[in-house]
């Protein structure tokens, strides 16, 4: 299964946050990692398309007064985006074996 | 400003699916979130969501075969018979007298100026309701777009041509009220609003039911019949056809060559098309029942 940049991040966010990932969460923890704004558009666009793949799978959650009594979306990842995430993430240790970023500068 | 960019934001996230709308504004009231930033966030979405649907051969289907080319027909008909009712209502109501329907020679003239604009009138609501209806039923997301862009063209179909001639330096009420107001009023109530009801059904799940729709369908065809010369001369006068007056060299004879008789057929195919499917839904149902 073929991730993108921004998919394997979400992955990630989703995974570490466990039953607490949710829009908002999963939101905070990519602009924390990347510290670049993550967009509403880019996150449920991506939600979706993660799922249409079958790497994550999407519930309702029960409404919050902080919400404005409105639900949460939360995701889960599933063992096959668990599967994807950890190819990727093998591609990438692999390709940087050797390679110092910090002495390239 | 923070309200009016609050008020937008709660329209334009009525594009969304509800379960999406709520938890997006549910996100935005826990981050508590901007009206400014709320609003690009939300077009944001909405844009993203657009351009998925768009990928579709639907909305484009429905562009190519009513938005455009009905749209534009619809702009010169309603523009033309906008015109030529007022005429036709502004003359008999300034010389209006009851020995008109005591002649029978002035009573025919009566009768047939009354049913010319009684069908121009109920072939325009038919005709624009059914593509409402199409353009709901076809892509339901993307209609309040496809719907947009038809008014645009009922509206913006006949820029730059005239079926008036120039306009006078100091117009009168009167030319005020039977060249301008007329065909806006036409465009408006003839044929917007009936487009967005029928949208409004078309974007509901139910089918149409085959008795009803036959009955519409009847009366719709024999409208268009009985205006379709109307819509081809509207489209001749508007400049958009070269006229063709046939051999006796007079316009509007009985010898003028009809080249654009299909366009009729152009009008109808919405209502064909729902025809069709509401024989389909009775099809389908039948064996259920038994």
């Amino acid at each position: 299964m073929q991730l993108g940049e921004f998919e394997y991040l979400m992955l990630t966010a989703v995974a570490r946050l466990g039953d607490g990932a949710y829009g908002v969460a999963i939101r905070q923890e990519i602009e924390d990692a990347t510290g670049r704004p993550c967009s509403l558009g880019a996150l449920y666009t991506t939600i979706d398309r993660l799922e249409q793949k079958g790497l994550v799978k999407t519930s309702m959650g029960d409404p919050t007064p902080q919400r404005g009594g409105r639900p949460k979306r939360m995701v889960r990842i599933t063992s096959k985006g668990t599967q994807a995430a950890t190819t990727f993430y093998n591609a990438v240790i692999r390709v940087s074996r050797g390679v110092a970023w910090s002495a390239a500068k | 400003m923070t309200r009016i960019a609050w008020w937008m934001v709660e329209s334009l996230s009525r594009l969304l699916d509800d379960g999406e709308r709520e938890v997006v504004r549910g996100d935005l009231a826990e981050c508590g979130t901007r009206a400014a930033h709320a609003l690009r966030e939300v077009v944001g979405l909405v844009i993203r969501r657009q351009a998925v649907m768009w990928c579709d051969w639907r909305p484009w289907f429905v562009m190519a075969s009513v938005v455009v080319p009905i749209g534009l027909l619809l702009s010169y008909a309603s523009r033309s018979w906008g015109v030529t009712s007022a005429h036709d209502i502004s003359i008999y109501w300034r010389f209006w007298d009851f020995s008109y329907l005591a002649v029978p020679g002035w009573r025919r003239d009566v009768i047939d100026v009354a049913v010319r604009i009684g069908s121009g009138c109920l072939a325009l609501v038919g005709w624009s309701w059914t593509c409402g209806f199409v353009l709901g039923r076809f892509s339901r997301r993307t209609v309040w777009l496809t719907g947009l862009m038809f008014a645009v063209v009922v509206f913006f179909g006949t820029l730059g041509t005239t079926i008036a001639g120039q306009p006078p330096e100091n117009p009168s009420l009167r030319y005020h009220v039977v060249f301008v107001v007329l065909p806006r009023f036409f465009r408006t109530f003839l044929v917007v609003l009936p487009l967005a009801w029928g949208a409004y059904h078309g974007s509901k799940a139910s089918s149409p039911r085959l008795g009803r729709t036959l009955l519409g369908v009847a009366v719709l065809a024999g409208a268009t019949f009985l205006v379709s010369q109307g819509l081809e001369r509207s489209l001749v006068f508007g400049g958009l056809v070269p006229a063709d007056p046939g051999p006796d060299g007079f316009l509007i004879s009985a010898d003028d060559p009809r080249p654009l008789w299909f366009l009729s057929l152009v009008m109808m195919w919405p209502a064909a098309y729902i025809l069709a499917e509401a024989s389909r839904e009775r099809g389908t149902r039948r064996p259920s029942r038994a």
